[in-house]
């Protein structure tokens, strides 16, 4: 029973480490082509919605929902970062060694990857959707 | 300098384990054996080689031109001569240059790295290769038929349509990259699985040299984004050749899907050429301070960051194109946040150095060249992710001072670093010094005359890809001083060739390990033997070659498990962590693979010549050899595992 629960908890601690380096490139990645496609696409057909949602509102989603991603990914991976530390000499737990350089490597890129929507976000703040 | 011998370390087992070792790994010198090798220091020198020859096929295209640009209204080159020069410049640097120079370092050192005894797939290494070999003469032999593609290496249509440009130029260059794309594809699914599962017992992820973390992102970013080029092209091929309608406007196609498609590929393409190269520098520079690198996980968070974000930044090289502004400023974010991860490897270089002892040598040289180039074209680089400033100067000189900057310095630099610094390893002999000195003095001087006065031409209003120019526009000096820059560089670039063929013939022995290296390919003797290592190392460190346990996993006490004499084996273990998990045997030299290339090859010409039974000859040829290939081997019961 207890080794069922083991592995349990590794699938999910797993997940989570994996969750923690690409939840945040994900996201971005979700941002970048929704709203650019949105912006895009609606503008060349000479639309100002998208299915009754303003497109400024479509847009805003397509920010505010990868960047809540992008948040919660990086707050999995400051926790993963604290919580694996690696042993000094690490032939004792290999994997804890492997484990804390994804989550530096998953702390840093999902920075980049909020600090991208935000800037996105930015510029849809500022910018007319369809303005050419 | 510290050197060392793999006897000295006690790294042989048994003679009997040695002779069995020799007896399944050597290719008996033969031409059978030349044709049919699949030994990949063997295929990662042919890559070498022949990555050189079309270098100088295209640097010759370039000073070609540059001659005919060194003052106004020349008449060295007609336009349409000219126009197929700086196409093939462009292609062959970007597709038969870069690309193939770094995987063939990539073939020679990634299993030398991680402790295998070959890449995981040989044979596809081997098709790779040839199928290489055999798109790029397809292309460059389209130069003396005049009928070399001359649209520009990025081909925009509509001018690429056959109504603006007809004959066969611009169906060599879909197909041929086409074809080529088979050889790139191949080569990254091997380099993945390669790394993934042939990394020697104990190197877990943390511990993997960075310059495999950086062949391994290239290889990723090549098979998500060579598919849409190879899409791209093959739309192309179709509009021109069976007059479909993708590119057309007029006909419900859309003429900037082509734009799109490219760039999708075209800027991640960018880091596909630079982060191997990357990977070079940091492989040599730490070395030449004397300590490990600085900043090793942000090193790697770097590498994978380009790879992704590389995806995302396509648009900044159309923001002429009248998209709207918003669209821009999405990727204007993603263009400015992707010089943060790049800037970050400059900075962990620069510390580096700072707390290191460096020692002068040739391949350092190359790597500080590197810096400072890469820096110049960097800088730049900002500037284009600006759109505003973008709009200024787009098609203009400034441009290809720009890319020259990053291509240059970020590839050629730290190839010939690369080229200085593993020919030991390579070659079994050392390098003369003072040829190498004059080599990087004449590049770096040339490189900065060359490309420096285009940044000023540029910002002068000289747009690119003028066959000639009226004089008094205030471009003649620049235009004359790049000129002379390109005389240099191809002078200095003939003494890199001409040190290398002197180390050839009359180089010392060099040591196993010249350099003091930290990384397993020093641990091999110099060439490596057809095995790689007697007895594959237990890995305990970030920099084995600098740890003594991972020294002393390979001297008397090797257990049989990782010495693996009984046969053409090696070793697989585990993704992430690099377990010991089972032997694996290894396919010995066949022909094969350079048939199923001849098939290929067959299949494209006669699709350019539109001779489609040749088409459906070679179709079958590869069909065959591939079923041939494939047909699982006969083994008795207990070789397959299933007696009683």
């Amino acid at each position: 029973m207890s080794e069922r629960v083991s592995s349990r908890a590794a699938l999910v601690g797993g997940l989570l480490l994996w969750f923690a380096v690409l939840g945040g490139a994900l996201s971005w990645a979700v941002h970048s082509l929704a709203a650019w496609s949105i912006d895009e696409l609606a503008c060349e057909a000479g639309h100002d919605d998208l299915a009754g949602v303003p497109l400024v509102g479509a847009i805003a989603l397509a920010v505010l929902l990868p960047a809540a991603g992008a948040t919660a990914a990086l707050v999995v991976s400051v926790l993963a970062w604290r919580r694996l530390r690696p042993e000094p000499r690490e032939d004792g737990d290999r994997a804890t060694g492997r484990a804390h350089l994804l989550a530096v490597v998953g702390l840093w890129l999902n920075l980049l990857a909020l600090a991208m929507i935000v800037f996105g976000g930015v510029a849809a703040l500022v910018l007319p959707p369809c303005q050419r | 300098m510290p050197s060392s011998t793999a006897a000295a370390r006690g790294t042989r087992p048994g003679p009997e384990a040695m002779a069995s070792l020799t007896r399944h790994w050597a290719e008996a010198p033969s031409l059978r054996t030349w044709f049919g090798t699949v030994d990949h220091k063997r295929i990662g020198r042919r890559y070498l080689v022949t990555a050189a020859v079309f270098f100088g096929f295209a640097g010759a295209s370039a000073v070609a031109m540059r001659t005919q640009l060194a003052g106004p209204e020349a008449g060295i080159l007609s336009p349409r001569e000219y126009n197929q020069l700086f196409t093939m410049h462009g292609t062959a640097m970007i597709f038969l240059f870069s690309t193939p120079m770094l995987f063939g370092f990539g073939n020679f050192l990634v299993p030398l790295m991680i402790g295998a005894r070959d890449m995981a797939f040989p044979r596809l290494n081997a098709f790779g290769y040839w199928v290489f070999l055999f798109a790029g003469l397809f292309m460059w032999a389209s130069v003396p038929a005049g009928a070399a593609p001359n649209g520009g290496w990025f081909a925009y249509v509509p001018l690429t349509d056959e109504r603006n440009t007809p004959g066969l130029h611009l169906d060599v260059y879909t197909l041929g990259l086409l074809f080529l794309g088979i050889s790139t594809t191949s080569g990254a699914v091997n380099f993945i699985v390669t790394a993934l599962k042939l990394r020697a017992p104990g190197m877990s992820l943390n511990r993997v040299p960075v310059f495999v973390w950086a062949i391994v992102a290239t290889s990723f970013m090549v098979l998500v984004a060579l598919p849409v080029l190879n899409l791209d092209n093959a739309l192309l091929f179709l509009d021109r050749r069976f007059d479909t309608r993708f590119f057309e406007p007029e006909r419900g196609g859309n003429v900037l899907l082509w734009q799109h498609l490219f760039w999708i590929f075209g800027h991640p393409d960018v880091y596909i050429i630079v982060m191997p190269a990357l990977g070079i520098v940091s492989a040599v520079l730490p070395v030449f301070c004397r300590r490990g690198i600085v900043g090793y996980p942000l090193i790697v968070f770097s590498i994978v960051a380009i790879a992704i974000i590389s995806f995302g930044v396509w648009v900044h090289h159309m923001f002429a194109t009248g998209l709207p502004q918003l669209s821009y400023g999405f990727f204007s974010a993603a263009s400015t946040v992707i010089t943060i991860p790049s800037g970050l490897q400059i900075f962990a270089w620069l510390a580096t150095m700072l707390v290191g002892r460096i020692v002068v040598s040739v391949p350092f040289l190359f790597v500080v060249g590197f810096l400072v180039t890469f820096v110049v074209g960097g800088v730049t680089g900002v500037m284009f992710a600006l759109t505003a400033f973008d709009q200024q100067t787009t098609d203009t000189y400034f441009v290809v001072a720009h890319f020259h900057y990053v291509l240059f310095g970020g590839a050629v630099f730290p190839i010939l670093a690369g080229v200085y610094y593993w020919l030991p390893k390579m070659t079994g002999r050392m390098f003369s010094v003072r040829l190498g000195r004059w080599a990087f003095w004449l590049v770096f001087v040339g490189m900065n005359l060359t490309f420096f006065p285009m940044h000023v031409s540029g910002l002068l209003g000289m747009p690119r890809r003028v066959y000639t120019y009226p004089g008094g526009l205030g471009w003649d000096p620049w235009n004359l001083l790049a000129t002379i820059g390109a005389y240099v560089v191809a002078a200095g670039l003939l003494l890199v060739a001409v040190g290398v063929v002197h180390a050839l013939r009359r180089g010392a022995p060099a040591p196993d390990d010249p350099w003091g290296g930290d990384s397993l390919e020093w641990t091999t003797s110099s060439p490596p033997k057809p095995y790689n290592f007697p007895v594959i190392p237990r890995v305990h460190s970030l920099h084995p070659n600098w740890d003594p346990r991972t020294v002393e996993s390979t001297g008397p006490g090797a257990t049989e498990d990782r010495i693996l004499a009984e046969g053409r084996t090696t070793l697989c273990t585990s993704e992430l962590d690099g377990r010991y998990e089972r032997p694996v045997e290894m396919p010995e030299e066949t022909r094969k693979p350079l048939l199923a290339a001849v098939g290929l090859l067959m299949v494209f010409l006669g699709l350019l010549l539109a001779w489609y039974w040749v088409a459906a000859a070679g179709a079958a040829l590869v069909i065959g050899t591939l079923a041939a290939w494939l047909w699982p081997p006969r083994r008795t019961p207990q070789e397959a595992g299933v007696a009683g």
